[in-house]
Formats: C-alpha cells, sequence, structure tokens
C-alpha cells in the first residue's frame, strides 16, 4: 500500500525537481554560453604573413548604446599575431577579454604576401569551424590586409561594410567586379581544376580629406595613437587575382575582368568603351550571354563566346538632339566594340594560361564529360587548348 | 489511442523518415562515393522500399509482431527474437542520437556548449516512450507537414546555389566506392524494423503495401534530390560538411539582407528530427512491453531505463562519434540482417509453411 | 417526512426541517373558514405574485379541502403538489412558496419565485463585430430559453440535474437527440450525476470533474457566453451544459480549433474569415515563441539576429544589469502584474494604472537602465498577441513563460524540445473519446474546411467527423 502511494507521487514529485533544475539553469546561465555582452561580434578579418607565422586583424562591431542619435555602426581593429591563424583568433581574447565570434565575419582579405603562399594554410581555421560562416566573401588586397582593415573609409562608418559594398549584387552585375565566398573559392580549389579567382582590392586615397583616429563614429585602430591622421580612402575592386593551386598567379585587369564577367554571362547593368571612329563611345548592356564549350575532337579547342545587347549610353563628343535622342549604335561602333571584347577575351585567355589558373573550368568540363580523356589530358590542357572567341554584340532596338 | 492509421504510417514513411537521413549520412556518402552519393542511396531506398513492402502486407494478418514470431517459432523462442530486436533497436539508436546531439551542439549554439546541454532530450525521450506507440501516429500527422516545409523551404533556399553538373561524371567512384558507400550508410536504414512494431495497430486497407512502399519510395526521392543539391553546392568540400541540411540554404542571396531566415526551415527539421531520433527507442519499448506484456509501471520503467542508458553512453561517447561511427561501420552487416531479411521471412503464413 | 393533514402540526414540522429565520408563514382563512399557511423564503420570493395569484384567489374560495379544487383556484401557471416536506423545504428555498391547508396531506409548491436577474446584453470577453450581440446570464431558465429560441426542435433535449449537495444548482444538459453521440450523451449524464460537491458556485467548478485529465494544462471543455455559438456547437454534435448561476455555458467534446473560431467568422467572407484565423494563429505562435526567441538568441546564437539588429540590441542591454533571461523575466512579470491589476482594478483606477504602467513604469524603467527598450518591445507585442485568441489566455500565457524557461536554460534546442512536449501532449489529450487536437492529428481532411481555414458555408455539408454525429448531413444539396 505504501509503496503504491510512493509510486503515485512519484510523478508530482519528478516534476517539482524538473522545475527546480530548470530555475536553477535558467537563472545561473551556465551551459557554457557566451552571450552578447562578453562578445566580439568579428565584422571582418584580414589576414597577412608575419614573422611569428599569421597576422590577424579583426574588426570588432561595438554597440552605440541607447543613443541612436549618431546611427551607423562603430568598430575597433584588434591585431593579433600567431603561428596559426587559431593561435591569431584566440589572442583576441586574451587581448580584449571578448570571446571572438566569426559567425557574422562577412569578409575576409588576404595580405598581398600572404596570397603569394598556398591560401588555404591562411584559410583552413576558416573552413574547419562550425562556428564559422562560410558564405562570407573573400578578397586579396594590395599590400597588408591589416592596412585595408583599419583604413578610414570615405563611403562608410567602417571600412568592411564599404569594402563589402564592392561585392553586392549590383556590382556583380556591372560585370567590373568578381566575387567570391569563402565556400566557393574552397570548392575551386579542392575541384578538378585547382584554380579560382578573388577580386583584388586596392585603396585610394581621397584627396583633401583626413581625419584624426578614434574619433567620431567611425572605425578606430586599437593600436592608434591619438590625434593621429588617417586619410579617408575609397576602395576598389576592379582587377582581379587569379589563383592556381591555392597561390595568386597573375592579376587581371578591368577590361579583362569585364570580359571574363561578359563570358559567365553575369553582366545586365554594365557599360564598356568602344571607338566610333576616332570618338569614345560608351555603351550601356542591356543583356549578356556567355558560354565556355570545350570541344575534345581532335586537338582541344575552346569556343570563348559572348553576346551582348547594348544601348548607346554616352558619346565623348559633342551631338545633335536627334544623335541624343537615339539609343540604337551605329554599325561601326558595333563593329569595333566585338573585336574590342575579342581583344581583350583573347588577353584573358592569355594571361590564365600563362599563370596556370584553370579560369574557364576547362579540366572540370572535361572530367565531368570524359574521366579518361582528363586523366589524359589533365596536364596539358590548358597549353594544347585552342581558344575560338566569338563575339556578338548588337545593338538594342 | 494505440491505434494508427495506414495514412500515418505513410506520412512517416514519405515524410518523417528521410528527415533523419539528412544530417551525417551526406557527409559519410560524399567520403566514401564521392559525387556518385545518389547512387548508392537509392540502392539502399530499393531494397528498403522491398521490405516495407513486406512488413506492410504482414499487416493484412492484423497481428502483432510478437503474435506473428509466436505463431511461427513459438512464445519462447518470439521472447528471444523479441530481445535481439530490442538490442537491435537500441544499436539502431546510437547513431541519429549521437549524431543529433553534435548537430545540437554545432547548430544550435554559437560555441561549443556544456554536455548538459543535450541532456533534456533524454527527458523528452522518455516521456515519448513512457506513451502507447500507436500515439505516434498522432505525432505523425502533425510532423509531416511541419517536415514537408522544412525541407521543402530549405530546398528552395538551396537549388540557386547548386552545380548539379557536380554528379557528374557518373559511376566515377567506381563499385568500390558505391558498395563502400552502401555498407556506410546503413546504419542509416533501419525503417522497416520501425514498422514492424506498429503491426497489429493499422487496417490492412486495398494496395496498403504498395502504397508504403511507393511513400517510402517519395521520401527517398526527397533525400536523393537533397543529396544531390547538396553534392552540386559543396563538390569536393562535401566531406566537411556536417548537419548537412543546415549547411545548404545559408548561401541564398536574400539572407545577407533578412538574415538566417533558413532557420526556420531548420528548426521545423530539427523539431521532426527530435521525434524521429527517439522513435527507435520507442519501439524499443513496445518491442519489450509486447513480449513480456503491458504491466502497470512496465513503460516508464522501460522508458526511463532505456534513457538513462543512452543519457549514460552520451556522456562516455562525448567526443567519439568517430569511433561510434567505426564500430557501427564495422557491424554493418547487422543492419541488412534485421531490415531485409527479417520481413521477409515472417511473410509465408503458417499454413502455406506446412503445405510446403 | 410526509404531511399528515393537520396543518398546525405540519407546519411545525416544516419549522423544524428549515428553522431559518428569514423563512415566514403567513396564515389565512377562506371565506368558508378553510385555513390555509403559505410559506416562503422571504428575500426570494415575489411576495406581491403570492399575494395576486395565490392568496387573493383563495380568500374567496368555497370548495371542500382538495388539492385539486385549490389548485385550479391558483391562477399562477406553475404549480404542482408534494407530500414530501424536505422536498417541499427545497422549494421554498428556491425561492417558490409553499401552501399547506387543513385536512390536506399534500403541500402546493407555486412558482412565483423572485427572479433577480440582470438584462441580456452582450458579454464582454466574447464581442463580435457582426452576429448576435446576445450573451447568456446568470439564469438557467432564461438561458434555456435563449436555447430554445434558436433550436426549435422537438429535438432538442434539456436534461434538468441538481448538482450540489448544499446549492441544490440545477444543471441543464443540452444536446440534440438524433445527433448527439449517445456515448457522448451518456457520458457526460454520468460525470455530471457522478460529481460529489457541496456548491456550484460557476459552470467552471464543473469542468475539472467533465474532464478526462483534470490537472492538465489544456484546456478541455469548451465555454462560450453566447447562445449562438452554444446552439452552433450543439447542432455540430456537442452537448451543450448550463449551470444556473453561471452565464459561462460549456461544451464538450472540445477541439482546440474551436477557440481560433469566432463567431464573426460565420458571418464574413470566407477569405476574411480564413485569414482572421490564420492571423489569430500566427498572432499566438509569435505571442510564446517571440520572448522565448529573443532570449535564445542573445545568450546562445547570435545568428538568430540579422547583424545590424544584433548591434542594435546589444547597444541597448549594453548598460542593463541583469542577464537577458532575468531581464525579459522581469519585464513578463510586471506585464502580468499590470495585467492582473488592471482586470481587477475600478474601472477608473484601472486607467490610471494603464498609464502608470504603460507610460511611467516602461519609459522610467528604460531611462533608468534597468530593462532595454527591446525587451519591453518584445514582452508588449507578446502581451497583446495573447489576446488574438483570448479564450486561450491561460493555457497560453503558460505556455510563454514555459518557453522562455526553456530559451533561458537550454537555448533554442530547449524551446524546440518544449515545443515537441506540448505537441506530444496535444495529440495523446482526448475527451469524451475525442482528440483535443482533431482535425489535425488525427488529421480529418474534410474537417479542415472549418479550422483554420474557413470555407463557404456552402461546402460544409457534412457535421464535423472529429466529433461525431448520428446524423451527418448538414446541408442538404441539390
Amino acid at each position: 500500500m505504501k509503496a503504491r502511494k510512493l509510486l503515485r507521487t512519484i510523478p508530482m514529485k519528478l516534476y517539482a525537481l524538473l522545475l527546480i533544475v530548470v530555475l536553477f539553469s535558467f537563472f545561473s546561465n551556465d551551459f557554457g554560453l557566451v552571450d552578447i555582452q562578453k562578445t566580439a561580434i568579428i565584422l571582418a578579418a584580414g589576414i597577412d604573413k608575419s614573422e611569428e607565422g599569421f597576422m590577424l586583424t579583426a574588426q570588432i562591431a561595438v554597440p552605440k548604446g541607447t543613443d541612436r542619435s549618431q546611427g551607423g555602426t562603430s568598430s575597433v581593429d584588434v591585431t593579433t599575431t600567431g603561428v596559426t591563424v587559431s593561435d591569431c583568433v584566440s589572442s583576441i581574447f586574451g587581448e580584449t577579454g571578448w570571446v571572438p565570434k566569426l559567425v557574422f565575419c562577412d569578409l575576409i582579405v588576404l595580405g598581398e604576401e600572404a596570397a603569394s603562399e598556398d591560401v588555404i594554410g591562411y584559410l583552413n581555421y576558416f573552413l574547419r569551424s562550425e562556428y564559422m560562416n562560410d558564405s562570407c566573401k573573400l578578397a586579396v588586397c594590395e599590400g597588408k590586409a591589416e592596412a585595408l582593415i583599419a583604413s578610414k573609409s570615405a563611403l562608410a562608418d567602417v571600412s568592411s561594410i564599404a569594402i563589402l559594398n564592392l561585392f553586392s549584387d549590383a556590382a556583380a552585375k556591372s560585370g567590373k567586379v568578381l566575387a567570391k565566398t569563402l565556400k566557393d573559392f574552397a570548392v575551386d580549389y579542392y575541384g578538378v581544376s585547382k584554380s579560382s579567382y578573388l577580386p583584388y582590392i586596392r585603396m585610394m586615397e581621397q584627396r583633401g580629406s583626413s581625419q584624426t583616429g578614434n574619433g567620431g563614429s567611425g572605425s578606430s585602430d586599437a593600436g592608434g595613437e591619438e590625434g593621429e591622421i588617417r586619410p579617408e580612402v575609397v576602395y576598389s575592386a576592379e582587377t582581379t587575382a587569379l589563383f592556381a593551386d591555392g597561390k595568386m598567379a597573375a592579376v587581371l585587369p578591368p577590361d579583362e575582368t569585364f570580359a571574363y564577367s561578359l563570358l559567365k554571362g553575369n553582366v545586365e547593368s554594365g557599360i564598356f568603351t568602344a571607338q566610333d571612329g576616332e570618338k569614345p563611345v560608351t555603351l550601356s548592356v542591356l543583356s549578356n550571354s556567355g558560354s565556355i564549350a570545350l570541344d575534345m575532337k581532335g586537338a582541344p579547342k575552346v569556343k570563348l563566346k559572348i553576346g551582348v545587347i547594348a544601348r548607346l549610353c554616352c558619346r565623348g563628343t559633342t551631338a545633335p538632339m536627334e544623335d541624343v535622342s537615339n539609343d540604337n549604335v551605329p554599325e561601326a561602333v558595333l563593329e569595333n566594340a566585338e573585336e574590342l571584347l575579342k581583344e581583350n577575351t583573347r588577353k584573358l585567355w592569355q594571361t590564365a594560361k600563362e599563370s596556370g589558373c584553370d579560369l574557364f573550368e576547362l579540366k572540370k568540363a572535361l572530367y565531368r564529360s570524359s574521366p579518361k580523356k582528363y586523366d589524359e589530358w589533365k596536364e596539358f590542357l590548358l597549353d594544347k587548348a585552342e581558344p575560338e572567341i566569338v563575339t556578338d554584340v548588337r545593338s538594342s532596338k | 489511442m494505440n491505434k494508427v492509421s495506414v495514412r500515418q504510417l505513410y506520412f512517416f514513411l514519405a515524410c518523417i523518415a528521410p528527415v533523419g537521413k539528412l544530417v551525417v549520412m551526406p557527409v559519410r556518402l560524399s567520403a566514401k562515393a564521392g559525387n556518385d552519393l545518389w547512387i548508392p542511396t537509392l540502392l539502399l531506398y530499393l531494397l528498403q522500399a522491398a521490405a516495407v513492402f513486406c512488413v506492410l502486407l504482414l499487416g493484412k494478418r492484423r497481428k502483432s509482431l510478437y503474435e506473428l514470431l509466436c505463431e511461427r517459432i513459438g512464445s519462447v523462442c518470439a521472447k528471444i527474437v523479441h530481445l535481439l530486436i530490442v538490442c537491435f533497436l537500441l544499436f539502431c539508436a546510437l547513431i541519429p542520437l549521437l549524431e543529433q546531439k553534435l548537430f545540437v551542439q554545432a547548430v544550435f549554439y554559437d560555441t561549443l556548449p556544456s554536455i548538459v546541454a543535450f541532456a533534456p532530450f533524454f527527458l523528452f525521450s522518455a516521456y515519448l516512450c513512457s506513451k502507447p506507440l500507436g500515439s505516434e501516429g498522432r505525432a505523425f500527422d502533425l510532423l509531416a507537414p511541419i517536415s514537408v516545409v522544412g525541407l521543402v523551404g530549405v530546398l528552395l533556399l538551396s537549388v540557386s546555389n547548386a552545380d548539379y553538373g557536380a554528379v557528374l561524371p557518373l559511376f566515377a567512384s567506381g563499385a568500390k566506392g558505391i558498395f563502400g558507400a552502401v555498407a556506410g550508410a546503413c546504419s542509416w536504414f533501419f525503417d522497416p524494423v520501425l514498422l514492424l512494431l506498429f503491426l497489429g495497430k493499422f487496417e490492412y486497407g486495398k494496395g496498403t503495401a504498395y502504397k508504403g512502399a511507393l511513400f517510402y519510395l517519395a521520401g527517398g526521392a526527397a533525400v536523393i534530390f537533397f543529396l544531390i543539391t547538396f553534392y552540386g553546392i559543396f563538390e569536393g568540400t562535401a566531406i566537411n560538411q556536417l548537419f548537412a541540411f543546415t549547411k545548404t540554404s545559408k548561401y541564398y542571396s536574400a539572407i545577407t539582407v533578412l538574415g538566417r531566415v533558413d532557420y526556420l526551415f531548420i528548426f521545423a527539421l530539427s523539431l521532426v528530427m527530435t521525434f524521429y531520433t527517439a522513435l527507435p527507442l520507442h519501439c524499443a519499448v513496445e518491442s519489450c512491453l509486447q513480449a513480456f506484456g503491458r504491466k502497470k509501471y512496465l513503460p516508464t520503467i522501460l522508458s526511463v531505463g532505456f534513457n538513462l542508458i543512452f543519457l549514460i553512453f552520451d556522456g562516455l561517447l562525448d567526443y567519439h562519434f568517430g569511433d561510434v561511427l567505426g564500430v557501427v561501420g564495422k557491424l554493418f552487416w547487422i543492419f541488412p540482417l534485421f531490415t531485409l531479411l527479417l520481413p521477409p521471412l515472417l511473410l509465408p503464413s503458417r499454413r502455406s509453411h506446412e503445405g510446403a | 417526512m410526509k404531511i399528515c393533514g393537520s396543518l398546525k402540526k405540519d407546519v411545525e414540522a416544516f419549522k423544524k426541517v428549515l428553522p431559518a429565520e428569514d423563512i415566514l408563514t403567513f396564515d389565512f382563512v377562506s371565506e368558508k373558514g378553510l385555513s390555509f399557511t403559505a410559506i416562503f423564503a422571504d428575500p426570494i420570493t415575489d411576495k406581491e405574485l403570492l399575494g395576486e395569484q395565490v392568496i387573493r384567489p383563495l380568500l374567496h374560495y368555497e370548495g371542500k379541502a382538495c388539492a385539486q379544487d385549490v389548485g385550479e383556484k391558483i391562477t399562477s401557471p406553475e404549480k404542482r403538489t408534494e407530500t414530501d416536506l424536505t422536498k417541499l423545504a427545497e422549494e421554498v428555498l428556491a425561492g417558490n412558496p409553499v401552501l399547506f391547508f387543513e385536512g390536506m396531506d399534500e403541500g402546493i409548491i407555486v412558482g412565483t419565485k423572485k427572479v433577480f436577474v440582470r438584462a441580456i446584453a452582450e458579454p464582454t470577453t466574447d464581442v463580435a463585430l457582426k452576429g448576435p450581440r446576445e450573451g447568456f446570464i446568470e439564469d438557467i431558465k432564461i438561458n434555456t430559453s435563449l436555447v430554445r429560441r434558436r433550436l426549435k426542435s422537438p429535438d432538442l433535449r434539456i436534461e434538468f440535474l441538481k448538482v450540489g449537495r448544499r446549492s441544490q444548482t440545477y444543471v441543464a444538459l443540452c444536446y440534440l437527440a438524433g445527433i448527439s453521440l449517445e456515448n457522448v450523451v451518456k457520458e457526460a449524464r454520468q460525470k455530471l450525476k457522478e460529481i460529489d460537491i457541496d456548491i456550484v458556485p460557476d459552470s467552471s467548478y464543473l469542468t475539472h470533474f467533465l474532464s478526462s485529465r483534470p490537472y492538465s494544462l489544456l484546456k478541455q471543455i469548451g465555454t462560450t457566453e453566447k447562445p449562438d455559438i452554444f446552439c452552433a456547437k450543439i447542432a455540430e454534435g456537442r452537448v451543450g451544459i448550463l449551470v444556473d448561476g453561471s452565464p459561462i455555458a460549456l461544451t464538450a467534446p472540445y477541439l482546440i480549433v474551436e477557440d481560433f473560431q469566432s463567431s464573426e467568422d460565420y458571418f464574413v467572407p470566407s477569405y476574411r474569415a480564413t485569414f482572421t484565423r490564420l492571423l489569430r494563429l500566427l498572432a499566438l505562435i509569435v505571442a510564446i515563441y517571440l520572448p522565448a526567441f529573443y532570449i535564445a538568441g542573445q545568450l546562445f546564437k547570435l545568428q538568430l539576429f540579422p547583424v545590424r539588429l544584433l548591434l542594435t540590441i546589444a547597444g541597448s542591454i549594453r548598460d542593463i544589469p541583469f542577464s537577458p533571461s532575468l531581464e525579459m523575466l522581469l519585464v513578463l512579470f510586471v506585464l502580468e502584474v499590470l495585467n492582473e491589476a488592471s482586470i481587477r482594478m475600478p474601472k477608473y483606477v484601472g486607467m490610471a494604472l494603464s498609464v502608470v504602467g504603460a507610460l511611467v513604469l516602461g519609459e522610467t524603467a528604460v531611462s533608468a537602465g534597468f530593462v532595454s527598450t527591446p525587451a519591453i518591445i518584445i514582452i508588449a507585442f507578446s502581451g497583446i498577441g495573447l489576446y488574438a485568441v483570448p479564450n486561450l489566455l491561460e493555457q497560453t500565457s503558460v505556455l510563454r513563460l514555459v518557453m522562455l524557461l526553456a530559451a533561458g536554460s537550454v537555448g533554442t534546442y530547449g524551446i524546440i524540445l518544449a515545443t515537441g512536449f506540448v505537441l506530444f501532449y496535444l495529440v495523446t489529450a482526448e475527451n469524451f473519446s475525442t482528440p483535443v487536437l482533431a482535425p489535425f492529428s488525427p488529421l480529418i481532411p474534410k474537417d479542415l474546411r472549418d479550422s483554420l481555414v474557413k470555407y463557404d458555408v456552402g461546402s460544409l455539408r457534412t457535421r464535423p467527423a472529429s466529433i461525431g454525429s448520428k446524423n451527418k448531413r448538414r446541408l442538404r444539396h441539390e
């Protein structure tokens, strides 16, 4: 009887115990959590080569408090060194007391020196971590990534936000920038082509504009000195770094970057300038199609085809009203545009070939269509393949 | 309450069973079969669908598994087989439990949490297991639309980032890769055994067995489509993408603006997965109850006991998921033994057996 | 104890059964010399009616001491005879005077009780912009008349039972014979008969006895204050229970989906009804989960917020002295207190209280840095959201707290597990052999037409199969 009574009361006792445990864990908040107050939210990371091994510059977002009158985002830049990237990341905790969190890191920039080595060594940490956002944009910069991250943007409070604007969808549609995410770069690197590309960022100082460090609502360098003059800069990513076997092998100039965008069929609102006789004429791309086809009958041939429908956007000369109101591209300009794109594509092919970068993913295409032929040709495909470039520029009606 | 409808079983086969195969299995398959990961899955699904067909056909006799076994081999042997099934189900539960634990640690937290963070699952599981197995049927009714919404949502956000050409060339991994992957993925295929415990709880209708097999294959088609999408997104790096279904949707372009809206779908699938993970334990309890009778406190005692064992396992095997996968991988043959052999063996009725 | 026929002895005996001081007697003699004694409960008997319909006619009574003749002289339409003193005493306590007269071994009960009723008004808890505005009141007779007026069917059965050892409260079990399942009616009748309680102040007392899981967090018996809803539910095959003294009627079997339906849904176009039902569900989900996800996001999974929002939140909570979970619990506590106080407070003070609560407390708490603005916004929204389905308020406010505790302890996974618990609990819950989560679990596709979606009335040809009914056809279709 007693045992039965005991059994009957067990559920209630268990509920009470459960409630106590839940309340305890609720008030102690101790499941190994690191809440928002103790967290360094890293918005961007720059990685350079250092004497010790690696140097990481983390741009950490700083909440502005309840006063929202200033608006925007503030940040501090923290630079650490270590023998591995992981070592550098953990040093952030040592130096700031904040637990670094990379889930919001939307940009990783590799310094030029770091990019000259196999960059996977620099990116290894980010690829391994389950707590990393691998959809972040990846880029290479001229000089040191630290300088880029710590620079003062003329256009945004925080440098990384200004840089990320370069990689927006709108920028990609212009064909001027070739953005890449960390995941996509890793897929390329571990794919059969072992080649990829990354946007190559340059800083350009804005003439006549400068600001003292730590001032205003903008970013501040943790190591910067009070009152140090920091010039405001703008960023450009119209050039593209080519990678072969993980190393930066060449840099595509803007024309070739644009040609590659056209080949990919990505351009929807870009412009390019052709010649009408001696006079420059700018055409606006309304729609674009591009294809890369590998033909392995006999000697390998690659057909690179660019199709563009454009309208006349601007002439560099005076023109009568009838001409201003006419968007049609004259035949001569179309021919010149086709030639121009053909030439840029040829240069692009040459740059890729010389750098050993399988930019056109020929190996991947061959592997997918015929693994046998891939095994046969994988070493010489880039050298032996002959390009056939077809450009077709039409005027919008 | 202890009855299920065949529709609920179809929901289980088509919508709930696939969810358990989207966590670690895609990684395991891509490690063994690379871009051919869908081929072993198709093979396994075809075999399992045949087993599902057999199990549902057994439902025609309106008898529980224990009654069927008693009819064929007597009550003592039936009890022994039931005990073996219990052991098998507990073995089956190991991988889903551990993978869910890792999944929880990685997906629900920003930093590695304490190991006790997963412990509340066993509380939930114990509660679930203490109820009649038939009540799972009603849960399937609710979980099926949640699962469909979750899976469709994840796939919709993923397809635009997938290069479906990545599955080419076909059979690149060769027979060794494909059959290696079949063996490696066996541990995720035990659904027919779970169905066995539902025998006697549903009314067999016209074509139930065919329909059940087709629903299972429909679920398989969803899994295969997911696998192809998964490989199309990650290609060579797929082997590094544990917790596959949480990874594919985050590259959707609008997510940079809206934040991780894909979590809505991931959480929906996680809820379904939570039920699916507890199901082998629930079936193990049911198996014991069928063999030894439904005594008053037995379901509670068994459910608490089984979950306590796994809670201890969970603590002991905290950082040894790879080892567990290795052991289960070596014992992969146990899975077809129970899932593919047992149902057809039960099929011939006593009369026809005697006649033969 | 029976009446003996001697007026003096009978009145004395009655006084012994009912010795209360407010039980008065009035002796009078007819013109022919027959002695009468009327016994009545002073405050609850309509003395004017007693005088008009009983005493005045009997003063001129010239017949013999015969109950039938005397009864014919009484002009009240409600009268009957009874020999048992205890039963007569019960009637007196109910307000009906009892008439004794010399030489007669029966007492006459006359239905002239004083009815204290408020006017039929629109219930404040169930307001509809369109549709009937009548609400039940505390008088069971008026309530049954409201039901009768809407269901002029001979099949409408109203069974009166008395519940409560001391209160002897009238309870009316209403159902449509030929539609309601017999087992449901039988179970309801049985459960009502088995209730052994001293008093029944309100219908809510009965829900405990009618529920199969009395301690459940979940509601198991439907409630309504509107006769139109009550009749509609009865017409679907449910049984309805009216309790004297309570304006809240009970219906069983209960389905959760009922509380997402409003009477107004049936008087607006179906697309609008569907939209509002889905809106109610969404509001409820957001109200329950929003505080929990906010906490889980801050403590365990920052990625639940877009980065800009995260930085805004981080800025807001920077100087808050409490942990996020404690802060949220505190704000929730304040909301519940305000809620409770504003309901109980007199109206004129309640208004001031809400102003104090909303403006002064909220604003100053934020300025003083006790709590953050997002926490107040989230709890405020959650507080409003719960009122989208007011009938589930008690349950959903507890669920919100459960989710909050789960989120604060284990994070998002805690929320998912708690959701799993609640879902499984709901799917296993049954009352009157009906699953409360029907028609979703078990799935009854036909019944989905009037669940969270609402089809046009022309499409609702059959009664809900979730409840079960003897007569399935609702709409005769050409």
